[in-house]
Order: C-alpha cells, then structure tokens, then sequence
C-alpha cells in the first residue's frame, strides 16, 4: 500500500479511537472528511513528484533524441548522399560498359582482319590496341567514383552508429512488407547470393573438386 | 560423344557483354550457331522450338534463374538429356552442390577464361 494512503487510514483510525461514544456527530464527518481531504493531499503531491520526474526523464530523452536526429542529417543522407552515391555507382556501370564494349569492338575487329596484307594487318592491330590502351582509362575514373561511394557509405555507417548508441536502438522484426519478405525467401531458396569476396566462394579449382565428388545424400 | 561444333548452343544470361564474350570465346572454338536467351523463361520457350546440342547459362536472373531452367529442363522429357552448363559468379559450395543434384553437367565460376570453357565443353563430350 502506498505511503500516502496508509497514513490517510491511520489518521482516521486515530480520530475514531479518541471518541467512545456510537454515534458520530456531523463534527465527526467533517473532521474524517478532514483528515481525508489533507492525506490525498500528501498521496497526490507524492504522486506529482514522481511524475513530474518522469516527466522530466521523458522530455530530456526527446530532447537527446532530437539533438542525436539532428546531428544524424537525415535529410542530408536522404536528399544529397544517397542520391549522388547512386547516380556515382550509374556512372560506373556506363563507363565500364562503354569500356567493354570498345575492347570487345577492337578485339573483334582484330580476330576478323584481313591478314593477307602484313602492313595493312599492323596498322589495324597498332591503331585497334591504342584504341584498348585508351579504352582502358576508365579503371582510374571508376576508382575515383567508387571512392567516392565508399567515402559517403563510411560517412553514413558513422552516423547511424551513433544514433544507434545514443537512443539505444533495438531492432524489431517483422517490420518486412510482404514484397521484401517474399525476395529474401526467394534469395535464399535459389541461392541467389552473388558474387563472393575474395576468400568466401570456391575458385574454378575448388568447383572442380567438389563436381567430381559424389552429391551428397539429400537426407 | 565427341564435341560437334556444328550443333545449336544456346547462351543464357541477362547481361549483353557477357553473351558476347561467350559468343566469340564459342566462335573461337569452332561454335558458329550460337543463339541467346536473357532468362530462362526466354530459353525455355527457344528450347521448345529447337533443339540445342548445349545450352550454357548464367544462374542469376530474372524472373527465372538459370537453376529454375536447369531443373525445367531436367524435369522435361524431351529436354532433359541436352548438356547444361552453369556458368555463374554463384560460387558458394551450396551452389555447385545444388546444381550437380539438379542434374548440370559442369559448373564455371565467373570471371573464366577461354580454356576453362573449352575443357569444360569438351569434358561433358567426354573429350
């Protein structure tokens, strides 16, 4: 029982205990309506205190929060980051298409080349391998954009970190829609995983291994 | 068997560059009839209008994967029996395990070279 209300009953017990007559008076009523009215005074200023506290606690923590969203530059990641890493990450699909498409063109302009005519023969493998060298070139400007989008992925991953740390965030499940649901089940039951890193798939040597084992009971 | 280089092969993958190289690593061998298919639902239905003497695909695609093709074409009567490669950066062990239990007849892991695709051609003939 709280504090408050276990003096309010001993307060009336107290009061009833002075008197020996049966009947109360309207004295009496008033008095015990007394001693009641000032004791919920006390419980509901007690009660004040620790809400008020709570309050405070709360309205800090929002405060925190608001300070740490602030800091996290949602709007920044959302509206200028994101979108320049993925228009980055188009520019090195294009280029290295480009790239590929030029070295295949000269490659297979050299395979089909007239080799009747030596001279003729080796200015279009000079003129076609300056055109790979050339072609080539892209490597360094992929670099660069591919920095780029490992420099705003690194700013990124140090942001949310924080955040992280700072509103103690726990991850919730089931927060999937059913589209999201339905390309991790059918990731994982056609083993769509993509390309490995370096160490984390068989190389052709491996492959080759395991293709000339016995396949494995299903069981 | 030994290799014809005058049958159909049928190249399986949804991006162009890789066709391409894999059309002219073919053409290098001695393959002239090559065609193309960008998933396998496309493949399928060129399966079933002719008949291919190889069929080399890439397993990540869509809306059907190459592993989806494979297990189609294994599970068709008169598809069943045509040689399948796998060629793919799927290389995880769950892969290679999953498409040799399918019923591939060899597995290339991506990036490859010429030679690695003529030995694997050429041991499915038993070369």
């Amino acid at each position: 029982m709280p504090k408050a209300r276990r003096d309010t009953y001993n307060d009336i017990l107290g009061h009833l205990r002075t008197r020996d007559d049966a009947e109360p008076s309207l004295g009496d009523v008033v008095a015990l309506a007394q001693i009641a009215a000032e004791s919920m005074q006390r419980f509901i200023e007690s009660m004040d205190a620790a809400v008020n506290s709570e309050l405070r606690d709360i309205a800090d923590y929002i405060v925190t929060m608001k300070q740490e969203i602030g800091v996290f530059q949602a709007n920044d990641i959302k509206d200028s980051r994101i979108p320049a890493a993925g228009q980055e990450l188009d520019a090195v699909v294009r280029s290295t298409e480009e790239a590929t498409n030029s070295i295949m063109e000269c490659a297979e302009e050299i395979l089909a080349a007239d080799t009747s005519d030596p001279q003729a023969y080796q200015a279009l493998v000079t003129d076609k391998v300056m055109q790979i060298f050339e072609a080539c070139s892209f490597q360094d400007l992929t670099g660069q954009r591919v920095s780029k989008v490992v420099e705003t992925l690194q700013t990124i991953e140090k942001r949310v970190a924080r955040l992280v740390d700072a509103i103690n965030a726990k991850d919730v499940e089931g927060v999937l829609t059913r589209a999201d649901a339905e390309r991790v089940r059918r990731k994982e039951e056609l083993m769509l995983n993509g390309p490995q890193l370096q160490g984390g798939g068989n190389d052709q040597m491996s492959v080759d291994a395991l293709f000339s084992k016995p396949v494995p009971d299903a069981s | 068997m030994a290799v014809d280089s005058s049958m159909s092969v049928l190249v399986v993958d949804d991006y162009k560059t890789m066709i391409r190289i894999i059309r002219n690593l073919l053409k290098q061998i001695g393959f002239e009839d090559v065609d193309e298919a960008a998933d396998g639902s496309e493949a399928l239905g060129k399966m079933r209008e002719k008949r291919y003497g190889l069929v080399i695909s890439d397993w990540n695609m869509e809306p059907m994967t190459g592993y989806e093709l494979l297990k189609e074409v294994r599970g068709d009567e008169r598809l069943q029996k045509t040689p399948f490669i796998m060629v793919t950066a799927e290389s995880k062990t769950e892969n290679v395990i999953a498409a040799k239990k399918a019923g591939v007849n060899n597995y290339i892991v991506k990036p490859f070279n010429a030679q690695t695709l003529k030995s694997k051609i050429d041991a499915v003939f038993g070369d």
